[in-house]
Formats: C-alpha cells, sequence, structure tokens
C-alpha cells in the first residue's frame, strides 16, 4: 500500500492491485479522520436507534443478520481521491489516483431496520455515528444523510465485505451509501438517530462541502456557497500500462477502471496521441448504477517514442469526465480525464 | 526610507527563517503534533504560508496547544512550503496495511 499516513492509516492502493472486478479487502485504500476504535467484540456490539422512532432499540449484530440480507455491487471512492492533481495544492492527504475500490458489500437494507424501529413520517435524515472518538476536542466523526438516500433499497448496513468482516474497513457494521462519496460511508456503525434536521458538525459543515458555484484556483470558499456533496462524478483511471513505463515495441493492452457515482457506465474512449484522436476501449459486462466497469484497449505503436495515453468515460446520464476539473479549496471530486505517459522503445 | 524598508523586507523574506528558529520549530512540530497523529501527515503536504497558518489554527481549534507557533510556522513553510519538491509517499509490504 502507498502510505499517506500510518496514525491514523490513510493508504492508498497501488495501480498493480486494480486488474480485479473486484478488488481484494487485503488491498483495498483506508481512510481515517481519527484514530480507530479499540478491538470490537462482535457479540457485544450494538447498533442504537434513536429519534423519531416509535421502538427504540439496541440491536445486536444477530438481530441485523436475522433480517433480509442483501448484497450491493458499489464502488467507493475518498472524496478527495485526485487531491493532488490540483493546482495550487490545497490541504489534506495528498491521494493520487488510487483512493477507492469496487467490492461487493452485503447486510440488510437501513431502510428496514428503520421501518422495524416504527419511523416518523416527519423524520427527513439520519444521523449516524460510528465507535471512532477524536483526539484532544478533534471532533466525533458524525454524518447524516437525506432521508430518501436511507431508505433507497441499495442502501445498505453491511457486515459482509467481499464475504469478509475486516475491521479497518469499517465493521463489524458499516454504512453502504453506493455512488455516494467514502465521507458518508460510515465505520463501525454504533448509533442511527432518525430528525428532521440534517447534522451539524465539523464533517457535515465545513468539512466536505464543494462550491455551488466554482471558484478561480487558490480562491477562498464562500461559506454560505457551499453544499453537502452527495453523489459522485463519472470518471475513469488507466492501470495499465503503468505511468513511466518503458516497453518494446509490439503490442500493448491499455486497462483501466470506469464509474460515475449513482449511475452505470456508458462508454470509455481511449487516446494514444495526446488526446488529439480517441476510440472507444472494450467495456466489462456488467453495466450497473454505482459499480465500475473494466475496459481495455489493444494497442500497436506504430514507431518507438514517448506516447501520452488518455482515458475518458462518459456515462448513462450523458455525463463525460472534464479535461480541467473544477478547481475546489478542499481538494475534492478531481475527475479529470486519465493520462499516462510511457516510452516505446526499439526492438 | 521606504525604499529601503522594502529592500529590508524583500531580503528577510528570501534569507527565510534562522537555523536556530528551524530547530526550535522542529521541536514544536514533535511536541505539538506527534500526540494525535504522525508526522507523515504534515511533510506530504506542500502549502502555502497562509494555508499553513490556517492549518495551525483549526489544530489550536482541536486542543492543539503552542509553546512556539512562530517557529513551527516558520519550520514549516521552509521545509514544506509550496515551492518546495514533492517527495513520494512510503510503500509498505505486501500484503501488509501498514509497516506498524
Amino acid at each position: 500500500m502507498i502510505v499517506h499516513n500510518d496514525r491514523p492509516e490513510d493508504l492508498e492502493t497501488p495501480m498493480k492491485y486494480f486488474d480485479t472486478w473486484v478488488t481484494p479487502v487485503d488491498a483495498f485504500f483506508v481512510r481515517q479522520h481519527i484514530p480507530r476504535p479499540a478491538p470490537i467484540d462482535p457479540a457485544a456490539h450494538r447498533v442504537q436507534i434513536s429519534g423519531m422512532v416509535s421502538k427504540a432499540a439496541q440491536l445486536s449484530l444477530a438481530d441485523l443478520e436475522k433480517l433480509p440480507q442483501h448484497t450491493v455491487s458499489a464502488t467507493l471512492e475518498c472524496t478527495g481521491n485526485g487531491r493532488a492533481f490540483y493546482s495550487p495544492k490545497v490541504p489534506g492527504i495528498q491521494w493520487g489516483r488510487g483512493a477507492v475500490g469496487n467490492a461487493e458489500w452485503t447486510g440488510p437494507r437501513l431502510g428496514d431496520v428503520l421501518k422495524m424501529a416504527g419511523l416518523d413520517d416527519g423524520a427527513k435524515h439520519v444521523e449516524i455515528d460510528g465507535a471512532d472518538s477524536g483526539l484532544a476536542q478533534t471532533p466525533d466523526f458524525l454524518r447524516s444523510m437525506p432521508m430518501e438516500k436511507a431508505m433507497h433499497p441499495a442502501t445498505l448496513l453491511a457486515l459482509k465485505m467481499n464475504g469478509e468482516s475486516p475491521q479497518i474497513h469499517g465493521f463489524p457494521v458499516r454504512l453502504i451509501v453506493p455512488g455516494w462519496d467514502g465521507t458518508s460511508w460510515v465505520k463501525w456503525v454504533t448509533r442511527l438517530t432518525a430528525k428532521v434536521e440534517m447534522s451539524s458538525g465539523f464533517f457535515m459543515n465545513p468539512g466536505y462541502r464543494y462550491p455551488k458555484y466554482a471558484r478561480p484556483p487558490g480562491a477562498p470558499a464562500i461559506p454560505a456557497e457551499l453544499e453537502v456533496i452527495e453523489g459522485m462524478p463519472v470518471k475513469s483511471t488507466l492501470t495499465a500500462p503503468e505511468d513511466g513505463a518503458k516497453t518494446a515495441i509490439g503490442p500493448l493492452m491499455i486497462r483501466g477502471f470506469a464509474w460515475a457515482g449513482e449511475n452505470a457506465i456508458e462508454r470509455v474512449d481511449v487516446s494514444t496521441d495526446g488526446g488529439a484522436r480517441w476510440q472507444a476501449a472494450e467495456l466489462s459486462t456488467q453495466k450497473l448504477p454505482f459499480a465500475w466497469r473494466l475496459f481495455t484497449l489493444k494497442w500497436t505503436p506504430a514507431a518507438p517514442g514517448y506516447y501520452t495515453v488518455m482515458s475518458r468515460a462518459t456515462d448513462t446520464a450523458g455525463r463525460v469526465q472534464p479535461i480541467v476539473p473544477a478547481w475546489n479549496p478542499s481538494g475534492y471530486l478531481w475527475n479529470g480525464i486519465d493520462r499516462v505517459g510511457i516510452t516505446v522503445e526499439k526492438a | 526610507m521606504m525604499r529601503f524598508l522594502l529592500v529590508v523586507t524583500i531580503a528577510a523574506a528570501s534569507w527565510g527563517a534562522d537555523q536556530a528558529t528551524l530547530e526550535k520549530g522542529q521541536k514544536e512540530e514533535q511536541r505539538a503534533c506527534l500526540p494525535c497523529h504522525s508526522l507523515r501527515l504534515i511533510h506530504s503536504q506542500r502549502l502555502s504560508r497562509a494555508a499553513w497558518g490556517r492549518e495551525l489554527d483549526k489544530m489550536a481549534g482541536w486542543g492543539t496547544k503552542y509553546s512556539d507557533r512562530d517557529a513551527l510556522l516558520e519550520y514549516l513553510v521552509a521545509t514544506y512550503g509550496d515551492d518546495k519538491p514533492v517527495t513520494p509517499p512510503a510503500i509498505s509490504e505486501d500484503g501488509r496495511k501498514t509497516k506498524q
């Protein structure tokens, strides 16, 4: 893993692990704002359901396992993935291209849990807290989301990730919010509170907000014009050849993955001449909302030399990756057309 | 006089902080920052003086007590300023999340 920080752990997946549709748990990126909680005893773990419900409860894992279990394939991406590419530079973990992964998440629907607790019709948001807590006066990691997304059938209280329950990835219970930024996917869930208003607190405001109107690069945010980030943009990442690689002249396979928040990927175009000409890549068969698609393109360079290879994704809603993503003061949502440079050598 | 002051200001800015201040700043970094997180989090960033200042203020709001904020800021700007080259992050061994 690429170690951006080791206490708490902030770990990025190297490109070589991205050749499978499902990212292995051991290679999946890790992002933590505050230290991991002490080891959790699954038998003793409880999720408190409170607020605007008629049957407040303390649910055990056994209670959650009794509800119908659903599996959703979804790509999880850190809100700041690609922050290192913004200029001028902004504070925060300097993620490159690997704070993203695709997994199969299994557990009960959050909506089923809330309905079982007798959700009040007047509740418009759900607040979610995890077992982690901040050092000194660092704010607690607390998030909320609108009821419409909470009741979506793909929003889960996951008990499994690729069939495992790794604590470093937020288990025994992790919130799965397909298509939304990683910050929404609260780890080590301990409490769900139904309420009228969205939550306050640093990780809702000003944290993880994005300018409603784009600002010039380097300009400070206008606090009143910041909005909570929800669905993620359309994006692609090249995994092969690796940036900076040298290869003997001959047939090559260009590979990568593309994803689009709550939408599915419609097409990916690849250029091998710095963006002058583009051709459609082959896409893997899974055309699902929330989950990435792998793409490939066979290419035989005509001559030796240095080549700039690029990828550009389009989603089912017609969104296309930009050449220049909008700079923003926190460095969120980088989705520029991806590029790698390779040198093709004489045989 | 104005021209003289301007020259002095520019010269001070280009010389940067003296070695003793930088050493004090580095010690302050260990004292003030290490209790909550490792230093990679800081050393991987390249920020302007204004941006480092905002980070120090944010951390003060989260409970950090500085004994020499000025020296710490000078050290950060001199060592991890936005004009300094980026160093690539470390890579952990395969199959291990970190080396801890």
